[in-house]
């Protein structure tokens, strides 16, 4: 009863006109952006971040969530009609979307995307209604030691992830911290990395970096592999309909990828991606006419895009509840919510109700938004995609800089911007992952500062964090986490080289 | 002599990064009260772990092409051209935004730089590369209240 007391206050802060307003514009930009080969949901809320600035917390919170699962949500379309998907976790939407749309049911794939979508986010939104406070109520009694413990997992999860090289993960980790506690040291007053540079005392701005090496980087890859996102003409659309057979046959697989997605967007360092693959993956296992998988069947288009949308609103309850994100993208909004004053973690539940609740509220009308947008909108959104490359890019390199630009009004903070996205680009030229490094620049502050903490209280012991027992398992997971995958990997190598030499 | 792989190459640059990083750690300044962990106790241990990182990345065999790679045949001037170009004009943008505003600055950006990524229907170019700073430097100024440079326009 609670929680639908509560869920009906946040409808009260989520059905206020300008609130409303933020939804529709979130959720729209955020399918445009979504849609754009390239540019992930972490490049569009970084963009949006300058806009949210003079925003009440609630109001922006509002629109940058609805331009997070805007782009899930928005990805499917360019993974159906180009076969580039715009964001990750709509990669494996392309695998059936891409031939249905081939087939002249792109108007279909779409429909069916718009639904599953809308299925997998509202599941979602009920998990984090019911699960949010319960994990909140937990989390109040955590003190320093845990928060430490428990960011270290959230980054070693997510470093745990770069299936690459871990090393390659741990390094782009070590770097986020490094760029992370430049400038004053908040508990001493000491200057750190600032080479007496008056532009480095205040520390190097996450927008800074985000933006670098991702939007920015973003551009000089394309630039350099002088990709062109139009390879494939866009197909006739064909009905949009769905069929009371095909409404059937895809029920299951959404209801179960709904529900794999939200566990999978919970965990950290999971996400969208993680959860579209494993639905996709999971779907074709179990399907009998699993063999047609990759041709065009209706459910690898539907169990991928339920997953991801689920995971999107699942990777809120980390976010929300601890104050931890679980993902590059969930980093950035943790970023921008302590840009504008608001702690997340267990007691914003108390302190900013409106926030918590206005938000997750907000879910559902943009889940409704999403589907009255995407449904017959489809044929005029995918014009977008006509836009002329060259003019995306340099637009793209202008609301760079003035993101950049608005936050302290110097120009130091445009060659860093510049610099980073050098960086992203040689960090991604070499197999570097971004996701571990924005995390680490993000949480390496508040790391310190509660690992400074919880040894002040020990009086400088450090056994204080296999002392405590939430911190001893969360520091335990954390190593598991980065230790298990390398070590299943290579026995996965070994069985398989002994298995061809057999 | 055998030629280095690009992680050996990567792990050199790094571990030069770290004993770099690490020098200026020595040179942090104890604080006077003392404290359980001061302000040179991470930096220093994010310097030996990052010079750690550099050895193992050192032994690790490269793995194929990593994202962004260009795997098509262009050639080096080719590919890190149209960077090298966008990354000065970043600069100029930077220096030459106070005195030539945002609206001027960024219209000869984008102008430009659509241009020299190769669209050719230049009064479309002027239309947007003149309309988009124009919304956006009236939207900031004058309805969110966020500073930017007039520069030499007289608004």
């Amino acid at each position: 009863m609670e929680a639908l007391e509560s869920m009906l206050y946040g409808f009260g802060v989520a059905l206020q006109p300008e609130n409303l307003m933020y939804v529709f514009i979130g959720v729209f930009a955020g399918t445009i952006i979504g849609m754009v080969p390239g540019l992930g949901p972490i490049s569009a809320l970084a963009l949006m971040i300058p806009i949210t600035y003079a925003m009440n917390p609630a109001s922006g919170l509002i629109l940058m969530s609805g331009v997070y699962y805007g782009a899930i949500f928005g990805g499917s379309t360019s993974s159906i009609l180009l076969n580039a998907p715009g964001v990750a976790g709509t990669v494996a939407t392309s695998f059936d979307g891409f031939p249905m749309a081939k087939q002249g049911k792109a108007g279909k794939a779409l429909a069916l995307a718009a639904w599953a979508s809308f299925i997998g986010g509202t599941v979602s939104v009920l998990g984090l209604m019911l699960i949010a406070p319960l994990l909140a109520s937990v989390a109040v009694s955590f003190g320093p030691a845990e928060y430490f413990a428990l960011m270290l997992l959230g980054l070693s999860a997510v470093v745990s992830l770069s299936e690459r090289s871990l090393c390659k993960g741990l390094i782009a980790a070590v770097f986020g911290v490094m760029v992370s506690i430049t400038g004053i040291d908040r508990q001493t007053g000491t200057q750190r990395y600032t080479f007496d540079s008056l532009h480095l005392l205040q520390g190097i701005d996450f927008l800074v970096v985000a933006l670098g090496v991702f939007a920015l980087a973003e551009v000089f890859v394309m630039l350099r592999a002088g990709r062109d996102a139009k390879t494939h003409a866009p197909q006739a659309l064909g009905s949009l309909k769905l069929s009371k057979d095909e409404v059937k046959e895809i029920s299951g697989p959404v209801a179960r990828s709904s529900l794999q997605g939200f566990i999978v967007g919970v965990l950290p360092g999971a996400g969208a991606t993680i959860a579209s693959f494993l639905a996709y993956i999971t779907e074709k296992r179990i399907a009998k006419d699993g063999d047609t998988f990759g041709k065009g069947n209706i459910k690898g288009v539907a169990a991928p895009e339920a997953a991801n949308n689920a995971a999107c609103g699942g990777s809120f309850v980390p976010l929300l509840t601890l104050g931890v994100p679980g993902s590059g993208s969930t980093a950035v909004l943790l970023g921008a919510l302590l840009v504008m004053g608001v702690t997340p973690g267990p007691l914003m539940l108390e302190q900013r109700p409106d926030v918590f609740w206005g938000v997750i509220a907000s879910m559902y009308i943009g889940n409704i938004f999403l589907l009255i947008l995407n449904l017959p909108l489809i044929p005029y959104i995918a014009r977008i995609l006509e836009v002329p490359r060259p003019m995306l890019l340099a637009l793209i390199i202008v609301f760079c800089m003035i993101g950049v630009y608005g936050l302290k009004f110097s120009a130091f903070d445009l060659y860093l911007l510049l610099a980073f996205g050098l960086v992203g680009l040689l960090m991604r030229m070499n197999g570097f992952p971004l996701a571990p490094m924005i995390l680490a620049l993000i949480l390496g502050d508040l790391m310190e500062e509660n690992m400074r903490r919880a040894l002040q209280i020990s009086g400088g012991d450090w056994a204080t964090f296999i002392e405590k027992p939430i911190s001893a398992t969360l520091l335990s997971i954390a190593l598991l986490s980065l230790v298990v995958p390398p070590v299943i990997r290579r026995i996965k190598r070994v069985r398989s080289t002994r298995h061809r030499t057999v | 002599m055998k030629r280095l792989n690009i992680n050996q190459v990567l792990a050199i640059l790094i571990a030069a990064l770290s004993f770099a990083y690490l020098f200026e750690a020595y040179r942090i300044p104890t604080f006077p009260i003392p404290r359980p962990v001061d302000s040179d106790v991470l930096p220093k241990v994010l310097g030996f772990l990052m010079l750690g990182l550099s050895v193992w990345l050192f032994f690790e065999r490269p793995k194929g092409a990593a994202e962004g790679e260009i795997v098509e045949e262009r050639g080096v001037l080719e590919r890190w051209l149209p960077v090298a170009v966008t990354a000065v004009a970043i600069a100029v943008y930077a220096g030459a935004l106070a005195w030539l505003g945002f609206v001027l600055a960024s219209f000869l950006l984008v102008g430009g730089l659509t241009w020299y990524y190769g669209y050719r229907r230049h009064i479309v170019n002027a239309i947007v590369a003149l309309a988009v700073p124009l919304v956006l430097y009236l939207s900031m100024t004058r309805l969110m209240d966020i500073h930017l440079p007039a520069g030499i326009l007289p608004f």
